[in-house]
């Protein structure tokens, strides 16, 4: 009877330790799937941070052109840069927040000057109108050349700037 | 009656082979678990961006003009330089003239070397410094195929100790076709 209740205690505590090494394995298993959704959330956030990005690298609003040539990768075109504003605004809500979403694109001139030109900046909307409706912003850097060609040469000069976009999330 | 339920040997090793095979199957999950952490991949926009960054801030400071006082050099008709076009060809072929000597831009009084030097190293540290990136930028005259490439800018132009030994992307070479030879250079992006 003794030998039976020592086998028994034996097999309790094995099972004892059994169970708390699968809790230990279930709590391991939830921290892991937490921050894993948290970086996957971070993953796609970067993903559409990259998209806009190119987006905005190959807006024929911006980008570098002359004629029926291909247009010039890594260029913006400071004339339609400080025009761009307007017409970023005028169609806002109609063609460009389905480009861009929710995110600010700023261009800043480098050299020859120091200019910067906000060209788009959607928010996320709060819920309560007080505090902010994002946590984070995931900024992406492209340095960019400015074109200008009103300087009244010939040829085309070129100043040197980056484009950021900030997306919101 | 105690030899009743004594439990048989073989049943016995078959129950101890079960906790071996529970321990094995524990362990493997484990080890499949740290290899999931370990076989990470670096995540795919560092890489677009450190690719991209590299490439768009070469290719930019190579079409850059630059408006300096004493730039548009010794022609009839006066145009600001640019620094892929013209600066790096004069610097390439008055390397020798380096760094008091001749050369045929004299922008801010200084030889063209020495002005891209401190030109590029402003502009770098402008955009990439300000955003806390390590750099390296590397330009080399090779002027034939048996000689060593002669170093434009030694030592090289970085921040933050440089890329080297670290993991890194490059720009790509953009080589420029000079009487001197040919001037390749290169931007390589860490972090």
């Amino acid at each position: 009877m003794k030998k039976a209740q020592i086998k028994m205690t034996e097999t309790i505590a094995v099972l004892f330790i059994f169970f708390v090494l699968i809790l230990f394995g279930i709590i391991f298993y939830y921290q892991y799937q937490k921050v894993s959704l948290v970086e996957k959330q971070q993953e796609l956030v970067a993903a559409r941070a990259m998209d806009t990005t190119l987006k905005v690298l190959f807006l024929p609003e911006l980008i570098c052109t002359k004629g029926e040539a291909e247009p010039e990768d890594n260029c913006f075109d400071m004339m339609k840069l400080r025009n761009v504003n307007k017409t970023f605004k005028e169609y806002l809500t109609r063609y460009y927040f389905n480009l861009f979403s929710y995110s600010r694109i700023s261009v800043t001139e480098v050299y020859p000057g120091n200019s910067t030109f906000i060209l788009y900046d959607k928010e996320t909307p709060s819920k309560d109108n007080e505090t902010r409706g994002w946590t984070h912003r995931e900024p992406t850097y492209f340095v960019v050349a400015l074109k200008d060609d009103l300087n009244g040469t010939a040829v085309s000069e070129y100043g040197l700037g980056y484009v950021v976009v900030e997306v919101y999330s | 009656m105690i030899s009743m339920f004594k439990i048989p040997r073989s049943r016995k090793a078959q129950t101890e082979m079960i906790g071996l095979v529970v321990i094995v199957i524990l362990i493997t999950l484990g080890m499949l678990f740290a290899a999931q952490f370990a076989l990470k991949e670096s995540p795919q926009k560092k890489i677009f961006t450190r690719k991209g960054l590299s490439y768009s801030t070469m290719s930019t400071i190579m079409k850059t003009t630059v408006y300096e006082d004493n730039c548009k050099g010794d022609f009839k008709i006066k145009v600001n330089p640019q620094i892929g076009k013209d600066l790096l060809e004069d610097c390439a072929r008055n390397l020798d003239y380096s760094p008091t000597g001749y050369s045929l831009y004299r922008c801010r009084e200084v030889h063209s070397c020495v002005f891209l030097e401190e030109f590029i190293t402003g502009l770098l540290n402008d955009t990439l410094g300000s955003w806390n990136k390590h750099y390296e930028f590397n330009a080399v005259l090779i002027q034939a195929a048996e000689n060593e490439p002669t170093k434009l800018f030694d030592p090289p132009i970085t921040a933050g100790g440089g890329c080297y030994k670290k993991e890194r992307d490059s720009s790509g070479l953009f080589p420029i076709h000079t009487s001197a030879g040919l001037v390749q250079a290169e931007l390589f992006l860490c972090d």
